[in-house]
């Protein structure tokens, strides 16, 4: 089944509070204080993230479930407002609370040292631990033990990342904005390891799948807050531990069917740094030079793909174009329904369909087909435009002399006209093809880590943002420039001929 | 060898001819005058197929060119039209030479890959027309590197070099600074001289007309006004409108 990740998006509330909080909040008033006056708790939460933390109802778009919402209301009801999520990617949940955009950000943050040192992270409010899942016919791997030489899918910058890195020689595939579980039935991955609020909801009720082995160590979540607001940490540390002595979390929990022994461990006491760190093998203050191998992959392949789809979408583009000055109606008929759908569809939805729909219909592409036919297809259309301009540029007393030498139609386009229109249309082509890749980064919604999924990755783990963002923009502009120039001299070289 | 029988050609609204008839035999050279909008280069088009026309027939040799549906042409219609070019060549004013191939190739291309002639044969018989026409020294050139003068004259070449029966000159030199209409002009008179090739041209160029024309066409917004040898043309004109033409350009020169 296709799974297609449906946003709930907040549009004003994060472009007026950028307005109205530029940067961190003044220091005159506390957020606390602000929270108060303004009678609204915000909180970040990615919703797209899904089940069971926060997600939309689906008989009802506007509502939000999830046990987190539940918790938000409850801290916010304690606080005498009201909860109102303002939406924003899992992975810059931390910068956007860095930013000013909301005042708390709540969704399965892990209580790490990596976060406790940029924001602060509230007591916990749920024990997680990792539970491993493969499909029903699945012989080979009994629990964690078995992964090495397997492919499995996780969330990036997780712990549970982390212990699949700590086992070491596991394939592993990183998902952000949709769930590997199809992935794993389908059989494009041998497993999936994943925190349990995640996979009891997902997969548990999933025929197709099973669990392998005991739940692994786990860790905390909490809620992470600006360094500055100690005070709002007093205040929603006090909330949580309410909740837990009341009762009232053991409530939520059991609503979700979270309710376990790990939970009843937390609401005891006061909970001791969790295992989680110990699995860490980032750290934030390693020389930026250890993160060049990963980088450097991540480049590669960003090379790759865009050299392998920009190869189709000339090729296409070409048999596009031809197909669209054919006489034929059929053909260019074809050819424009082609174009026009194409260039009027995102790309996202495209590289969905073609990695998530197709199965439905018993196509499977690995992702790296999917991203190269994906890729390849979309910039055709343009490309073949691209021509179609190209050859109306071409003088019109070309084809007519051409003709004239009683040349048929369609040679003398391929041997007079097309190859100046080639000339013609290389600037744009190579604009293109430069955009394409920077484009690329795009497929890592179906599960390809190229260069943009590294930096995302490994930015959520050190939190280096700033740095890392650097290097790649840089290893970004070294891929695009060279093209750039040789493109150029490869403009002189045909001028030649004028 | 070329008829033309109540031709009626329109752009549109706008009515180029209204029923033209015109004939050139075998061996003659017909030069067409006439002020800008007269109809020359469209006469010109339609012979060769450019143009389509709405009534009327065009002869070429054994081949019969009747009105074609100008929407959709069927194949058969497409290839009547292109033996049509077989048989008569058409330089341009703006030469339209391809600029991605070298002179010799430019000439080359399409004896090669229409009339199935090999390379070899076709490289050599290329040199030659150059060498006839001065040109030899500047078969690898590219076309932008020739004077205007030149680039015409390697495009006479090239239309020569399909062999056809007729030639159709639209307004030849009318791109070229006046040092270098000469040169062609002589390329030009060579042709009709040596060859006895069958020959229309439409030019401003009065001394064609006067110096190598067997006939001269006077049209004036698609219609013929006179035609009839250059002497008498040029000195007892018939009509109002000739003498009035004439006399406006031949004031000019």
């Amino acid at each position: 089944m296709a799974k297609a990740r449906f946003r709930y998006l907040l549009l004003s509330f994060p472009i007026s509070l950028m307005l109205i909080f530029p940067g961190s909040v003044s220091a005159s008033r506390s957020t606390t204080e602000v929270i108060l006056s303004r009678g609204v708790l915000l909180w970040g939460c990615d919703v797209s993230g899904g089940a069971p933390l926060a997600f939309v109802d689906p008989k009802d778009p506007e509502k939000l479930l999830g046990f987190e919402v539940d918790i938000a209301q409850a801290i916010a009801r304690e606080l005498g407002v009201k909860a109102q999520v303002v939406q924003t990617d899992w992975d810059s949940l931390v910068p956007g609370l860095e930013r000013g955009n909301y005042d708390i950000a709540m969704n399965g943050l892990e209580i790490t040292p990596e976060r406790e040192k940029r924001v602060l992270m509230s007591r916990p409010y749920y024990a997680y631990t990792l539970q491993l899942v493969v499909r029903k016919d699945e012989q080979r791997i009994r629990n964690v033990a078995d992964l090495k030489g397997m492919s499995i899918g996780t969330m990036a910058g997780t712990s549970a990342d982390a212990l699949l890195k700590k086992i070491g020689g596991v394939d592993i595939r990183a998902y952000s904005q949709t769930w590997p579980f199809d992935d794993v039935a389908l059989g494009r991955l041998d497993g999936a390891l994943m925190d349990t609020p995640i996979i009891a909801y997902y997969a548990k009720p999933d025929q197709r799948l099973k669990y392998a082995g005991p739940p692994e160590e786990g860790g905390f979540y909490g809620i992470a807050m600006r360094k500055e607001d100690g005070d709002l940490k007093q205040v929603v540390d006090d909330v949580i531990s309410r909740l837990l002595r009341s009762g009232e979390l053991r409530r939520i929990y059991e609503t979700w069917g979270l309710w376990d022994a790990a939970q009843a461990r937390l609401s005891a006491g006061a909970p001791e740094r969790d295992a989680a760190d110990r699995l860490r093998t980032e750290s934030a203050d390693a020389p930026l030079r250890t993160f060049f191998p990963l980088l450097l992959q991540g480049a590669g392949i960003t090379v790759l793909l865009s050299a392998a789809s920009m190869a189709l979408a000339i090729a296409l583009g070409l048999l596009l174009a031809y197909a669209r000055l054919s006489h034929g109606k059929t053909f260019s008929s074809a050819a424009n329904a082609y174009i026009e759908v194409y260039r009027g569809t995102p790309l996202l939805i495209q590289l969905f369909i073609l990695y998530y729909g197709l199965p439905n219909i018993g196509i499977t592409l690995t992702p790296v087909a999917a991203a190269i036919i994906g890729l390849g297809m979309n910039y055709a259309a343009y490309e073949a435009e691209v021509y179609r301009a190209g050859i109306e540029a071409v003088p019109a007393g070309q084809m007519e002399a051409a003709l004239s030498l009683g040349m048929p139609h369609t040679l003398a386009l391929r041997r007079v006209v097309l190859p100046q229109a080639l000339r013609i249309s290389l600037p744009a082509m190579t604009n293109d093809f430069i955009a394409l890749f920077k484009d690329s980064s795009i497929v890592s919604v179906i599960a390809m880590v190229e260069l943009t999924k590294t930096y995302s990755i490994l930015a959520a783990t050190t939190l280096r943002y700033f740095e890392l963002g650097l290097i790649v923009a840089l290893l970004y502009f070294g891929m695009s420039y060279p093209l750039s120039l040789l493109a150029k001299r490869l403009e002189e070289r045909l001028k030649g001929g004028r | 060898m070329i008829k033309v029988r109540n031709l009626h050609k329109s752009f549109g609204a706008h009515s180029v001819f209204g029923g033209i008839d015109l004939d050139v035999a075998r061996g003659e050279a017909v030069v067409l005058i006439g002020p800008s909008g007269s109809g020359k280069s469209t006469l010109l088009r339609c012979i060769n197929g450019l143009e389509r026309f709405e009534q009327g027939e065009i002869d070429v040799g054994d081949i019969a060119l009747h009105s074609i549906n100008r929407v959709r042409p069927s194949r058969q219609d497409l290839e009547t039209i292109r033996q049509v070019r077989l048989r008569v060549g058409m330089v341009f004013q703006q030469f339209n030479l391809f600029p991605h191939m070298s002179v010799l190739e430019n000439i080359t291309l399409a004896p090669t890959l229409v009339l199935g002639i090999d390379r070899r044969s076709a490289e050599a018989q290329a040199l030659a027309f150059l060498e006839r026409i001065n040109l030899a020294h500047k078969a690898r050139c590219m076309p932008g590197q020739l004077s205007g003068g030149e680039q015409q004259r390697a495009a006479i070449a090239r239309s020569l070099a399909m062999k056809p029966k007729a030639m159709l000159f639209d307004e030849p030199t009318a791109s070229l600074d006046p040092e270098l209409v000469g040169e062609v002009f002589l390329s030009i008179r060579d042709l009709i001289e040596r060859e006895g090739m069958t020959t229309v041209i439409a030019t401003h160029e009065m001394h064609f007309a006067r110096e190598i024309a067997d006939r001269v066409v006077v049209i004036d917004q698609g219609v013929i006004l006179e035609t009839g040898p250059p002497e008498r043309l040029f000195s007892r004109p018939q009509h109002e409108r000739t003498r009035t033409f004439l006399s406006r350009v031949l004031r000019s020169l």
